[in-house]
């Protein structure tokens, strides 16, 4: 997976496994293990959109993309001066309430699995891991009249 | 044992294949001192590096023949260095009279979880060694004379054991595939370190059993 937050690395996740971080070499690998692995061919997810900025805030709007066939937009929203969720996470609440209205999501279950105290690193893991979950249920999602893949 | 599905992202243009070009040679240890002093004259001028890595070397058995090889290293002496992982292609058989060995390779930059994600992909380690010693450059050519030490208890770097009682030397170049000229330059550099040392073109074909 790739962030255009961090645009000279590259993130490979297993979900509820191990994370890896590393450089962008780490396709031109992936290319070299074609033999070895199945491609899943047409799964390729993209987020595209803007970034805003509102004081503390960071907010991302895209439209999510699978195989060039819209699938849904996703909405992120960073609080940057803080790194425990726990801590901030009302104040995001109702941040996201002034515009989202109602549809407020719950805390994220990355933050929620882990122990007290509730860090979020500075590296991506976090944000891509909730970023795969989406794509995950974006993916299942069946859109009414068509096929899925 | 079932391979997981993986998703390839493109790579984008501008991505250049890198070669390495490889000399190598082994000097025992009564004779390492005058061959330190002798790159330290040859080589361009900073402070001597010394390093102590640890080297992990990982194996996917496919279908087919051969296995998949890639080396995962870490810094001993800068454990939060992170780790950097290496493949290495088959090397190239062209030119016979090319001096040096020739072969793709990659270098990616991996977080400390990388041994854990290689053991989720299905690699599995194959051996593990501590190398030590010092590293020199001329321009773009880069000389390590190292100690290889055999890790007794897997996981234990602290308990290791000398393999022989001579150091290997490394003349490497990591140049853009096409660049021909460098292992001209690599032969004459070893022509000024005989004959304390001939370093020469190995067929690590040969070393697997």
């Amino acid at each position: 997976m790739h962030n255009s937050e961090v645009p000279l690395s590259c993130m490979a996740l297993f979900e509820g496994g191990p994370c890896l971080t590393a450089d962008t070499n780490f396709d031109v690998l992936m290319v070299k293990l074609k033999s070895h692995f199945q491609n899943a061919k047409g799964h390729k997810v993209e987020c595209r959109g803007s970034r805003y900025r509102y004081c503390d805030f960071l907010i991302k709007v895209g439209t999510v993309t699978m195989s060039s066939s819209a699938r849904g937009i996703s909405v992120e929203v960073e609080y940057c001066p803080c790194v425990v969720p726990g801590d901030c996470w009302n104040l995001m609440r109702e941040f996201i309430q002034s515009f989202l209205g109602n549809n407020v999501p719950e805390l994220p279950t990355v933050f929620a699995a882990k122990p007290e105290g509730l860090f979020a690193p500075a590296d991506c893991v976090d944000t891509m891991t909730q970023y795969l979950e989406l794509f995950n249920k974006l993916r299942k999602l069946q859109i009414p009249g068509s096929n899925v893949r | 044992m079932e391979a997981p599905p993986v998703t390839v992202m493109p790579i984008t243009s501008g991505t250049i294949n890198m070669m390495e070009y490889l000399l190598q040679g082994s000097v025992l240890d009564s004779a390492l001192e005058s061959l330190l002093h002798r790159l330290r004259g040859l080589c361009d001028n900073m402070e001597p590096e010394t390093f102590t890595d640890h080297e992990l070397v990982y194996l996917l058995k496919g279908q087919q023949g051969n296995p998949f090889i890639l080396r995962a290293r870490r810094s001993l002496s800068h454990p939060t260095a992170p780790w950097h992982l290496r493949y290495l292609g088959q090397p190239e058989v062209g030119d016979k009279s090319r001096h040096a060995l020739v072969r793709n390779c990659v270098d990616v930059a991996a977080s400390h979880s990388l041994p854990d994600f290689l053991n989720e992909m299905g690699f599995r380690m194959d051996h593990e060694f501590v190398t030590s010693g010092h590293i020199f450059r001329k321009g773009a050519m880069k000389v390590v004379v190292c100690n290889v030490s055999r890790v007794l208890v897997p996981g234990n770097t602290e308990n290791t054991e000398r393999m022989s009682l001579s150091h290997l030397v490394e003349l490497s170049v990591l140049a853009p595939a096409g660049q021909d000229t460098m292992s001209e330059d690599m032969r004459s550099f070893a022509e000024q370190l005989k004959p304390l040392i001939h370093l020469e073109k190995i067929d690590p074909s040969k070393q697997r059993h």
